[in-house]
């Protein structure tokens, strides 16, 4: 301004820029945290189990545990739980969700909401339940005596896998159902009844209409329950059973009855190793079924 | 293939609630007739019953001279499209089109034993090549734009020639351009396929006097007239066909001998039928059969709106209390707000109707925009 | 709908609660009758009795479950505060894939191992906290803080932007967005992650039976202990007890979370 006009300054309707404090340091007291009491603790369980008691680091505790028959047969019941549990659940889940989502009925909805009661409940509790039901003078092998006379009923599976399997199943079946009736809920119900017009009976429509839309959750449901199962510790324990020993209870085992700490940490880094490996699946699949809905949408 | 629809007494309930009442209406094989009506008045629920997806209570639905009541929707052989499209997501457009004719099993065509597969393939093209979509048969749908989409619809419901198509508010999702296009472009289909009968539910009655040979014309959960369009739209036999389809003055009037009398002025308009002499009726007039100025049945009233409209101009006269709506091509000078102006319409194109206690529908008497 | 005839709908409902009850439902009932039972020999239990709830809310109990209580509340508000934290400043940072996967970790690890993990950390100087209450309230609020954080993560992502845009453009500062805006619409989400915590918590087992002092035994323990000597009666009304808190505890959340919506 060349003039020698002064113009008054105006200082209230411009708030000065605060200064912006970086992202990556807000974040910081949060990671921080989860660092101190959950990062570095798993980090110790790792040096811990190549540090053998003698001092120095080596891989001698990992052959030593690898050489125990009671290390490969939790590894084989682990795996072979947890996969079958899986394909039970998604299986069981599967059809029921398909009945509340398709088939509808009163009181449907309530089932719904009965479902997300259930998993937040201890899975514990089914085991306890499974006792009274199936165990040697429970309800099963009651009625079985009572009609026979016989001493004993023929219901004596509790403490070997199988009824491991069955409580899993139980408990993990609605981990399924909900995210699944997430995608049914989804599906375009004109979908179906164009189907139908076009003379699609009812098995093909679920195998080529609903399948497909349900897969990505389906696949998502199935491996988040895989890591549930190969990390469930709660279930087994309260079976009581001797002969089923999977790799939660054999850190249990070595670390508080028998205070093998550093064999303890060698079973925790496989257990850690094959979970997180099936949870990194499980997030690919579930960024990818993100991804397709927002392609759609 | 010669194969209609018939209602004979259909009626559909939802836990106690009567959504379709009784429903007596025959769709002539070849023929399109639309189930026009506000939401809420039963027509989606009568096209439901055809394709199998409601249950009446009463009646029975056929289809030619099946009757089709009992039987599951899988059976009962419609093509159907939907509002949404319903297009299958993960399929491609060509399987999309190919799931009717693997779902039913395809029956060599024209005598002829062709594979099954080459025979699918056959019938693909030509339903979309019908529809103006051959070149997106390997597109999914979420790459095309609605109208596409709904081209894939059609195309999928005709793939298996069905002898009765199904259209539920099929225009509905599209905006108002592309919804002339397609209106064009059905009208079109039905030309080529001159044998298939259509059920077409809106509740747009544009789409209805374009495409139809007959408005049956809903309002809560019956049947209130049928007719063609052209009939409905110049004798309405009541104020709900008036007001619904096209918009319409409905004026209350005294039968006289030989006329009806609307507020003092005597209005020679033959009441036959509609009322005895002295009873009230209800005179129903056009807009664009009002003209300017002086000539038989006049009224005299005030302006009290203009609205221009490009080719028209709306002028909303009050007439002793009565709003009357005029759409007039030629509008005076003198024809400003508050003016006095006269009206006047020609015999044949009014009717006068029974009374009805109170305004019915949407119209509620008065012509809307 | 999939299927349409009557007979047929008929024919699969029954056939899903034949599945659907004995597998959901029982369990339920059945711990619940044997709480109330002495022996459990037929059909049915027998001799009904409340002795097992008399002895579930004796001083022992009481305090387990005190004990259980304070540790999911104490849990619950630490995974809540770091969860939402990191979710916020995660939302619009370039670091947001790397906190997201550091916050779902907690999951994919197994609880026991959790446990292993803070007895081999936290058994020597300087945080010597083995032995302690601390230490079981740190291993709940590690395992419910990935929940937490989930949902906050889903709240935000779904959470208009045109509601902080338009509070910015009123001239509020950040920290006011986020203390009258955002969070006040994140209530029903917090609320929700709340309640899933506070459940998750309570019946938190596998870690806990790691690290938990002879004085701070929450009532997950309490029952596994009743039933590991073979009291499975008030093992089960234990179990009630239990249930019945965590129930409770939920109805509250979304009671809360319900007057929150509509609002």
């Amino acid at each position: 301004m060349a003039s020698g006009v002064r113009l008054p300054l105006v200082r209230v309707a411009v708030p000065a820029r605060p200064r912006r404090i970086p992202a990556w340091v807000l974040a910081l007291p949060p990671v921080a945290a989860l660092g101190v009491v959950f990062l570095h603790p798993l980090a110790l369980v790792l040096w811990q189990s190549v540090s053998p008691d003698g001092g120095g680091h080596s891989f001698s505790a990992y052959g030593e545990v690898f050489a125990q028959a009671a290390f490969r047969d939790a590894l084989r019941n682990t795996v072979l739980i947890a996969a079958g549990s899986t394909a039970g659940s998604l299986l069981l889940g599967f059809a029921l969700a398909l009945v509340i989502a398709f088939v509808p009925f009163p009181g449907g909805k309530a089932i719904g909401r009965f479902i997300d009661v259930f998993l937040s409940f201890p899975s514990f509790l089914i085991t306890l339940a499974l006792l009274f039901v199936y165990g040697t003078a429970g309800i099963a092998n009651g009625l079985w005596t009572g009609a026979t006379g016989a001493a004993a009923g023929p219901f004596d599976f509790l403490h070997t896998p199988w009824g491991v399997l069955l409580a899993e199943i139980t408990y993990f079946t609605p981990f399924v159902m909900r995210p699944l009736l997430g995608a049914f809920a989804q599906i375009d119900p004109a979908q179906l009844d164009v189907a139908a017009s076009l003379g699609a009976r009812a098995p093909r429509i679920v195998r080529q209409v609903i399948l497909p839309e349900a897969l990505p959750s389906l696949a998502a449901g199935g491996s988040l329950v895989l890591v549930m199962c190969l990390n469930e510790f709660g279930i087994v324990l309260f079976t009581g059973a001797k002969e089923v020993t999977t790799l939660p209870v054999l850190v249990y085992g070595k670390a508080i009855l028998d205070g093998d700490y550093a064999g303890a940490c060698v079973v925790a880094v496989v257990n850690i190793a094959l979970s997180l490996a099936l949870y990194g699946l499980y997030r690919t699949l579930t960024h990818r079924i993100d991804g397709a809905h927002r392609a759609r949408t | 293939m010669n194969t209609g629809i018939r209602f004979d007494g259909v009626s559909v309930a939802y836990g106690g609630n009567i959504v379709l009442d009784a429903l007596d209406l025959t769709v002539e094989p070849g023929e399109v007739m639309a189930l026009l009506g506000p939401s809420g008045s039963g027509k989606t629920t009568a096209l439901r019953a055809v394709a199998g997806f409601v249950q009446p209570v009463a009646g029975r639905v056929f289809i030619g001279d099946r009757d089709v009541t009992d039987l599951p929707p899988h059976r009962r052989g419609v093509g159907m499209v939907v509002q949404q499209y319903a297009l299958f997501p993960h399929m491609r457009v060509d399987a999309n089109v190919a799931f009717g004719l693997k779902a039913r099993g395809v029956h060599g065509a024209h005598g002829a034993r062709k594979a099954p597969r080459d025979e699918i393939a056959a019938r693909v093209t030509e339903a979309l090549e019908m529809t103006g979509m051959s070149a997106y048969a390997r597109r999914y749908p979420r790459e095309l734009s609605g109208g596409q989409q709904q081209r894939v619809a059609i195309a999928r419901a005709l793939a298996v020639r069905p002898g009765v198509l199904l259209l539920d508010e099929p225009l509905s999702a599209l905006d108002a351009q592309l919804r002339s296009g397609m209106l064009a472009e059905l009208a079109r289909l039905h030309r080529d396929l001159p044998d298939v009968s259509m059920l077409y539910v809106t509740h747009d009655q544009i789409e209805a006097l374009t495409l139809a040979d007959r408005i049956a014309l809903m309002d809560r959960a019956r049947l209130q007239d049928c007719g063609t369009p052209q009939d409905l739209y110049r004798r309405p036999r009541t104020e709900f066909t008036a007001s619904f389809v096209g918009n319409a003055n409905l004026l209350p009037v005294t039968v006289t001998g030989d006329g009806v009398r609307l507020a003092g002025a005597v209005l020679d308009v033959p009441a036959a039928g509609a009322a005895a002499p002295g009873d009230p009726a209800t005179l129903c007039v056009r807009p664009h059969a009002i003209g300017l100025g002086e000539g038989p049945n006049a009224l005299r009233g005030t302006v009290t709106e203009v609205q221009w409209r490009g080719a028209t101009h709306r002028l909303c006269v009050d007439v002793a209390g009565h709003r009357v709506t005029a759409d007039v091509r030629e509008l005076h000078e003198t024809s400003s707000l508050g003016t006095e102006v006269t009206l006047h319409f020609a015999a044949r194109d009014a009717v006068v109707l029974p009374a009805t206690a109170a305004p019915v529908g949407p119209g509620g008497g008065a012509a809307h925009g | 709908m999939l299927v349409h005839s009557r007979r047929a709908r008929r024919a699969v409902h029954a056939a899903f609660l034949a599945l659907f009850l004995p597998v959901f439902a029982l369990p339920f009932l059945v711990v619940l009758a044997a709480s109330l039972a002495t022996r459990w020999s037929g059909v049915l239990p027998a001799g009904a009795t409340l002795e097992h709830y008399r002895a579930a809310t004796d001083a022992d109990a009481l305090d387990a479950l005190t004990t259980s209580l304070l540790t999911a509340l104490a849990a619950s508000a630490a995974a809540l505060v770091t969860g939402t934290w990191a979710a916020l400043a995660a939302k619009g940072s370039r670091a947001r894939r790397v906190i997201d996967l550091l916050f779902m970790l907690p999951v994919a690890v197994p609880s026991v191992v959790i446990g292993l993990s803070l007895l081999v950390a936290f058994s020597k100087p300087p945080l010597l906290l083995n032995g302690t209450p601390t230490i079981v309230v740190l291993a709940h609020a590690v395992l419910v803080t990935s929940f937490a954080h989930q949902a906050v993560s889903a709240a935000l992502d779904r959470l208009d932007p045109a509601y902080e845009q338009a509070a910015a453009s009123l001239g509020a500062s950040p920290l006011r967005v986020l203390l009258r805006v955002r969070l006040p619409l994140l209530l029903p989400s917090l609320s929700a992650a709340a309640g899933l915590c506070f459940a998750l918590s309570m019946g938190e087992l596998s870690a806990t039976i790691m690290l938990y002092p002879p004085d701070w035994a929450p009532l997950p323990v309490k029952i596994f202990a009743a039933t590991d000597r073979g009291a499975l009666f008030s093992g089960a009304a234990l179990a009630v007890v239990l249930m019945a808190t965590t129930f409770l505890a939920l109805l509250a959340v979304s009671r809360i979370r319900t007057r929150a919506v509509h609002r």
